[in-house]
């Protein structure tokens, strides 16, 4: 067998489409069985163009002129099926005239897994989101439960380990006559309302780098100097028990029911911790919660007390008045003071600057 | 233990031969193939990969709302269904589905024949 009755055989038996046309009129010189079968057998005297018929001879053209090879994909319509080939034309010198080869490949089938993985992948990907936004949502819940810092220690080690915060001060507000307004009001009005000032309380936390703890019923329960240590914790937490109570004021003049608060301001250690290992909650425990409990309940309504030893601390920032000595269970004797209000703090600044 | 077919049989690896075989037959068979002339491939490609992961537990929903709007106007009868069936069947067998699961499979999808079946016969 001679070499060119080999090629010819290896033309005819490969998977791709070949055929040989003339340059100067695309008729055919040859084709293969594959090419025969996805474009028709060509007749006597059809032309390329004719045959494949998403071809043009403007396409063709340049070919002649500069050697280019032409790429190009054409889709042709088989009953119910849309196969998809990528043609390739080059023109050849090698012959005793210019002949185009051309070879056409099936990648019907690429496309259509290229299609199936498209198809998968926003599947996946839209799927990703929503667990991106499911995340986002617990993790948002959780913010809720406890501070950041305590958050990220839990999602880093699935554990919390309780700490100690020597230096805290603590805010705790409870409303007068609270229990009677709640018997007495339809409960979605008492739940709105608590709502509507809690919202505007944890504000005011944020607004001075402190912590709402937690509420329990009416009771408010703010801290500064935890997690993260604050110098100024104790003017941090007097400076939000008198924002909570003007903000009550404020309120009371355009809303019905008119809110009477008392706060306690505390000082002193304070542990921190998850507790519950199902229903996690983050609390706080020690002195300092419990001697602004108890100051709280010494506190006439709308008015804040504190102890004697946190006065100096804000002495710079707020006016106080003595209330005397009390005699406090699980405390003691203890030597009370009111804060009264913010002193304007321009004035200390325009005497230093002139 | 996997949770879903989708994950027992491998994922996507073995759905994308399942829907290509899928796919293959449908478009060859006799009795159903003509639902799909003039369709866009890769529409059909493209359901057919998303009702197949849905069927197996896969990451992805198909509603039978969905379902039926994709259906309706097609006037699909009863034993084009059940052609429809068969080549399902075929096709998971084909790729090593263990018969009750097959079974599980095609009862959840018999489940489904008021939405797809648009003509009943007499």
């Amino acid at each position: 067998m001679s070499i060119s009755a080999i090629n010819e055989q290896l033309l005819r038996a490969i998977g791709v489409g070949v055929a040989l046309v003339r340059a100067r009129d695309l008729s055919f010189v040859f084709f293969n069985q594959p090419f025969a079968e996805w474009f028709g057998t060509p007749g006597e005297n059809a032309k390329l163009t004719e045959v494949v018929e998403a071809l043009g001879e403007a396409d063709l053209g340049n070919l002649q002129d500069d050697g280019l090879r032409f790429s190009s994909e054409v889709q042709i319509k088989r009953k119910r099926r849309t196969l998809v080939f990528a043609v390739n034309i080059s023109l050849t010198q090698d012959a005793s005239e210019p002949l185009l080869v051309v070879e056409c490949q099936n990648i019907t089938r690429i496309r259509e897994l290229e299609s199936m993985i498209d198809s998968y992948s926003t599947m996946v990907e839209r799927n990703t989101r929503e667990l991106e936004r499911e995340k986002e949502r617990v993790e948002r819940l959780l913010l809720n439960l406890m501070p950041r810092s305590v958050y990220e220690e839990f999602k880093t080690f699935g554990v919390v380990t309780p700490q100690l915060f020597p230096q805290v001060s603590v805010v705790m507000l409870d409303f007068v006559n609270f229990t009677d307004f709640a018997a007495r009001t339809d409960p979605t009005v008492t739940l709105s309302e608590l709502n509507d000032i809690f919202t505007a309380f944890d504000r005011i936390v944020e607004q001075y780098g402190c912590e709402r703890i937690k509420t329990i019923g009416d009771a408010y329960l703010a801290v500064s100097g935890m997690p993260e240590a604050n110098p100024d914790h104790t003017a941090a937490v007097a400076h939000c028990a008198t924002r909570f109570l003007r903000y009550l004021e404020r309120r009371n003049q355009s809303h019905p029911h008119k809110w009477q608060a008392r706060v306690g301001l505390g000082c002193g250690a304070v542990v921190g911790s998850v507790v519950g290992v199902q229903k996690y909650v983050y609390d706080v425990f020690g002195p300092a919660v419990n001697l602004a409990a108890r100051l709280q309940v010494q506190a006439d309504p709308m008015t804040i007390v504190a102890t004697q030893e946190m006065e100096e601390a804000m002495a710079d920032d707020f006016q106080t008045i003595a209330l005397g000595r009390e005699t406090l269970k699980g405390l003691g004797d203890v030597d009370l003071i009111q804060v009264v209000k913010p002193l304007d703090k321009t004035k200390p600044h325009q005497r230093f600057s002139q | 233990m996997p949770n879903s077919l989708y994950e027992k049989y491998g994922g996507f690896k073995t759905i994308s031969r399942i829907v290509i075989s899928f796919y293959e037959t449908v478009l060859d068979s006799d009795d159903v193939g003509h639902h799909f002339d003039g369709v866009d491939m890769n529409r059909l490609i493209d359901h057919q990969t998303k009702f197949m992961s849905a069927l197996l537990g896969g990451p992805v929903s198909f509603n039978d709302e969905r379902l039926h709007t994709l259906h309706r106007g097609l006037n699909i009868t009863d034993p084009e269904f059940d052609a429809i069936m068969d080549i399902l069947r075929d096709a998971l067998m084909q790729h090593g589905m263990g018969e009750t699961d097959i079974e599980f499979t095609l009862q959840e999808i018999e489940k489904k024949r008021p939405i797809i079946v648009s003509r009943r016969s007499p």
